[in-house]
């Protein structure tokens, strides 16, 4: 259990935190998602001690990370993968960090056997790639069995296999009643992941809810219809709260009816309709409805489309 | 590999332990220390060093004795053609002691060596953690913080006066069939040479703290290092060179900086202009603290 109350980060003039109160609870995996620079991984820090909180506080099972006497065993935290001396061996690394707590070296071992360093293990840090980079991160956060794990950014740079693992292992954990925090900036990922999710932008929270919730919220269902007769059936269709959009010949998008509606009315009028496709949201354009003003750092090439879209869409926040 | 392995996520008994505790922290901090391959080089580097050094000196101290005993201080045309010699072993030890070179200091003649390449051991020790990023890792293990930078210093300081000690007892074992070959006697019982084998190794982990001090203040190996080489090399040659200005100012300050401070503490007895060795001690403690509480205050608070 994770609770941040006001919590609040600033670097000189720059706001990278701005008050924000979240709770992630144990038992389910949580998503931190939000763009570059949103104030993810300062967030984090701030929950284990390496950043101070220019305002507020965070507490980790009741407690200031600092307060507890076995921080190993609350909280096991990735949040750089090359937090390592780079001329220590990885086995060596995880020696010196099981220490601190006393951890036997047989857990030590069995880290290196789940996250699948043995046949590195040996060899200094600073040679391994990414992935290997973010294994023995991986592995150095499982050190303490936790009760509580916050991974920040895990499947960056690991292949398809690594990411599944982390994948299975952070439901499999929150199966056990962990509590699992987890962020990325790749919304594919929290889909396939998580069950909660915090969107963050702009050091601000503009969503906490449950995963299913943010994909139907935000973008009503639609259907794609493909009629001959368009100008006709969008006339019929037209009314309020119906938003009809065409962007190709024969095809219509239709907001604010369900398919079944739709072809009772073309039923009604005689009119051919060869296609009828509801539509699901995906976390994706939910996503980007939700950040589309809190982006921190616009690639100039899409600038331009931004906002020809946003007018497209007025209702975008 | 891992894909499979991970249904089996270990009971929490094999993970079990006692918890976060100072003696954890301080043998995590060991295990860091001694699994460098650099450091351990460095380490056996030094201490070969330090006898080295300290041997030559023996050697040359000893044919210098000789060559003062024969021709006189500095005047070899006031050399008597007699053959007898012009001064007695006492008085040309005096004259050695008088510039500095003491018999009885034999055992820390290679000492420089040692502080320059320990102290700089110190500034890496920790300044290279946040180089790497390491100490993220560290205070993560170790969030109240403070505990992990006692446990290296304490470390440092055990390393440091555990190494100088064996190297003084070592280079004094092998001056005393060279001083001998020269015909000055070199034993324990020589005032001054016990003593300076124990405190050695205290000048030393001072300057590892130092050392261990600037490398917090300043995360940054290289700019640690120049700061302590300044303060233990150059500023003594500055000091100096400031006592020729004229003011009892300028002719004591010398006196007071870390190095000929912490030399001082080695010696023994009154030495006209110069303070006790005592009070050089608690000089060279006052310029550790000055360094190390701000390090401990900084290290306590800053982000990481």
């Amino acid at each position: 259990m994770i609770e941040a109350v006001n919590l609040a980060k600033t670097y000189g003039e720059k706001r990278a935190v701005d008050g924000i109160s979240f709770t992630v609870k144990p038992g389910m995996v949580t998503g931190f998602l939000g763009p570059n620079g949103a104030g993810k991984s300062t967030t984090m820090r701030m929950i284990v001690g390496l950043d101070r909180p220019t305002t507020g506080t965070v507490t980790v099972n009741g407690k200031h990370f600092a307060e507890h006497r076995d921080p190993l065993h609350q909280v096991g935290a990735l949040l750089d993968a090359k937090a390592v001396h780079t001329s220590r061996s990885a086995y060596n690394h995880l020696l010196a960090m099981a220490a601190t707590h006393n951890i036997p070296t047989k857990r030590v071992n069995e880290v290196i056997e789940m996250t699948g360093l043995g046949a590195v293990a040996k060899k200094k840090a600073g040679g391994f790639s990414l992935g290997m980079g973010q294994r023995l991160g991986i592995a150095a956060a499982l050190l303490g069995d936790p009760q509580t794990l916050i991974l920040d950014e895990p499947v960056n740079g690991l292949d398809p296999e690594g990411v599944l693992w982390v994948r299975n292992l952070a439901k499999y954990l929150a199966s056990e009643g962990k509590t699992i925090f987890l962020s990325s900036h790749l919304m594919s990922e929290m889909a396939q992941t998580a069950d909660h999710l915090i969107v963050i932008g702009r050091g601000r929270i503009i969503a906490d809810a449950p995963i299913e919730t943010i994909i139907a919220g935000k973008t009503g269902a639609r259907t794609l219809v493909r009629t001959p007769s368009l100008p006709q059936l969008a006339s019929l269709l037209a009314g309020s709260g119906v938003t009809l959009d065409s962007s190709e010949n024969e095809t219509l998008e239709v907001t604010g009816l369900d398919p079944r509606q739709i072809a009772q009315v073309a039923m009604d009028n005689h009119i051919l309709v060869y296609e009828l496709t509801p539509l699901s949201a995906s976390l994706e354009e939910a996503y980007f409805n939700l950040t589309k003003d809190e982006v921190e750092y616009h690639s100039h090439t899409t600038a331009g489309l931004e906002s020809v879209s946003a007018q497209a869409s007025p209702e975008g926040r | 590999m891992s894909t499979t392995s991970m249904a089996k996520t270990p009971a929490r008994s094999s993970a079990g332990s006692t918890g976060l505790t100072f003696g954890g922290v301080l043998r995590s901090e060991w295990i860091k220390f001694h699994t460098l391959t650099s450091t351990k080089l460095l380490v056996l580097f030094t201490f070969l060093a330090v006898i080295g050094v300290g041997v030559l000196s023996a050697w040359l101290r000893a044919t210098a004795i000789e060559q003062v005993m024969k021709f006189g201080a500095g005047r070899p045309e006031a050399a008597t053609g007699s053959g007898a010699p012009a001064m007695t072993m006492d008085q040309a030890e005096s004259v050695m002691a008088a510039q500095g070179l003491n018999i009885y200091g034999i055992p820390n003649a290679g000492l420089q060596i040692g502080i320059l390449v320990l102290g700089s051991l110190a500034v890496l020790l920790i300044a290279s953690e946040f180089g790497t990023g390491m100490i993220r890792s560290t205070l993560t293990a170790v969030p109240k913080r403070l505990p992990a930078f006692w446990a290296k210093a304490i470390v440092l300081v055990v390393v440091s006066y555990v190494l100088t000690l064996v190297a003084s007892l070592a280079t004094f074992l092998i001056s005393v069939p060279i001083l001998d070959a020269y015909v000055i006697s070199m034993g324990f019982d020589r005032d001054g040479v016990v003593s300076g084998i124990f405190l050695g190794g205290l000048y030393v982990a001072g300057v590892a703290l130092i050392g261990l001090s600037l490398g917090t203040l300043l995360r940054n190996s290289a700019g640690g290092i120049m700061v302590l080489v300044a303060l233990f090399f150059v500023l003594p040659f500055g000091t100096q060179l400031a006592s020729l200005i004229p003011g009892d100012f300028w002719m004591h300050v010398n006196e007071y900086v870390p190095s000929v401070a912490g030399g001082r503490m080695l010696e023994i007895g009154h030495k006209d202009g110069f303070i006790d060795p005592a009070v050089g001690g608690l000089i060279f403690l006052g310029w550790i603290l000055v360094f190390l509480v701000p390090a401990v205050a900084i290290f306590k608070k800053r982000d990481v």
